[in-house]
């Protein structure tokens, strides 16, 4: 019987100026293993990853951040998400979060932060969580 | 925005659709490739618009630059064909389900244009290229009003020719040092190409594979139905000679008359495919004893393959169901 229940879309992201994409490519396969269907771009700027997302019709967006805008950057695509009409999309940020990062991202509606070193079976767990939640809402 | 919400009926979700909004266009996608009740009923009312739009199918070994060809020429076909919509396939994992949608990383540049809409399909075990519910998609692509739509193809192998029913006008791209003129005269998806185009015009080999693939197309004679060009996208070279190719084939199309037979032999290919899909949706689904008892048969070797699918075959033709 063809498999056609709805599988979970995430978007993962970073910057394009960003070069650092092994944790993002790592993330990538792990969800695509656990049987998601995983989207992949660069953004050049923080307002066009709400348009791919709806254009993708994603569950989910992951954020990968290495180098710097942690804060700025997520809080420009949450007020993006709201502005077009989609609020509850959930957002996940991965990566380089320091410290000083976390109670603003928290603030800002983030809901999972992984840093380095987080077990990858977690993340995996999360995001199918979360998209999933989203995906059957009401 | 009335479709932004979920558990939408498949009319507001259509108003929506024809109003243009991005989201309801995707979530009226993502239920057509579910093949959910409401992605049913969404492609039973799109049936047929796909026919009133332009297609371009572009499709190649993986690895040629169809995702940056297509990045480096919607500058040229934006001006001529105002809403551009991009399907891009990739394949999905035949271990998990599970894929990876890479493509539109080389189309960054246009993710801002509201004259652009781009989406990414998983080919769910599908093969020919494409994704079983392309047709569909195109469909309601076309209903949204798009000028054109491309349909960019998973890497491809040599015989992955579906594309060619889906689509008006068909690109194959392919790139210097993949192969010698053996390559260039077998069978296949080379055939199917109205315009062939050798990407990475930049590298040192190209001249040759451009040279291979003219003799390949001319080999009977001159043809000017069908063309080698050669592109490169990082040099930006033969962009504006290719887009005003494809513009040519689409007026081409315009005054040449449907041909019936051509319109019969995709319908009953199409046909084809979709009772073998669903033949083997009610076998792999089934829990009767009498398919029980052929694949009994089956595996104690008193059935060959073609005798048990001829006896699966026979039970299908009794089965309601159908």
């Amino acid at each position: 019987m063809p498999d056609t229940a709805p599988k979970p879309r995430v978007l993962l992201t970073k910057s394009f100026i960003d070069s650092h994409d092994r944790a993002i490519a790592t993330i990538a396969l792990a969800l695509r293993d656990a049987a998601m269907e995983v989207v992949l771009i660069d953004y050049e700027q923080p307002e066009d990853v709400v348009t791919v997302a709806l254009q993708e019709d994603v569950d989910i967006i992951g954020l990968s951040f290495m180098s710097g805008g942690q804060v700025e950057t997520t809080q420009k695509i949450v007020a993006e998400l709201q502005r077009r009409d989609v609020p509850d999309l959930p957002v996940v940020v991965g990566g380089v979060i320091r410290p000083f990062d976390v109670a603003p991202l928290e603030e800002v509606g983030v809901k999972e932060i992984f840093r380095g070193g987080a077990p990858l079976a977690d993340v995996v767990a999360t995001f199918d969580r979360l998209a999933r939640a989203y995906r059957s809402r009401v | 925005m009335t479709a932004t919400r979920a558990g939408p009926d498949a009319a507001s979700l259509l108003t929506a659709v024809r109003g243009r909004d991005s989201l309801a266009i995707a979530r009226a996608i993502t239920a057509i490739e579910n093949r959910s009740a409401l992605g049913t009923e969404l492609a039973v009312a799109v049936r047929g618009r796909a026919n009133s739009c332009r297609s371009l199918g572009v499709t190649g070994p993986p690895g040629a630059g169809k995702s940056s060809l297509i990045n480096a020429l919607l500058p040229e076909l934006l001006p001529r064909y105002r809403r551009v919509a991009i399907l891009t396939v990739d394949p999905s994992s035949p271990i998990s389900g599970g894929a990876v949608l890479g493509d539109r990383v080389r189309m960054a540049a246009h993710s801002a244009n509201p004259d652009v809409f781009i989406r990414s399909l998983a080919a769910r075990g599908h093969l020919g290229g494409v994704t079983r519910t392309t047709r569909s998609v195109m469909d309601l692509l076309a209903a949204a009003e798009m000028d054109l739509v491309i349909v960019e193809t998973v890497g491809t192998g040599q015989s992955e020719v579906e594309v060619a029913e889906l689509t008006d006008v068909k690109i194959v791209v392919s790139a210097p040092g993949l192969g010698d003129e053996m390559q260039a005269i077998k069978a296949g998806v080379l055939e199917i190409a109205d315009l062939l185009v050798v990407n990475k015009a930049d590298l040192p080999d190209a001249a040759r594979t451009t040279a291979h693939l003219k003799a390949m197309l001319h080999h009977s004679g001159p043809d000017d139905r069908r063309s080698v060009l050669s592109v490169s996208t990082l040099s930006q070279d033969g962009l504006k000679a290719l887009g005003d190719a494809v513009e040519a084939k689409f007026a081409g199309l315009l005054s040449e008359p449907p041909n019936p037979a051509v319109g019969r032999a995709i319908s009953r290919s199409m046909l084809a495919r979709d009772v073998a899909d669903a033949a083997a949706a009610l076998v792999s689904g089934s829990d009767d004893s009498r398919i029980a008892a052929i694949l009994e048969d089956m595996t104690a070797g008193k059935l060959s393959r073609r005798e048990g699918a001829a006896a699966a075959l026979e039970l299908l033709a009794d089965l309601d169901a159908l």
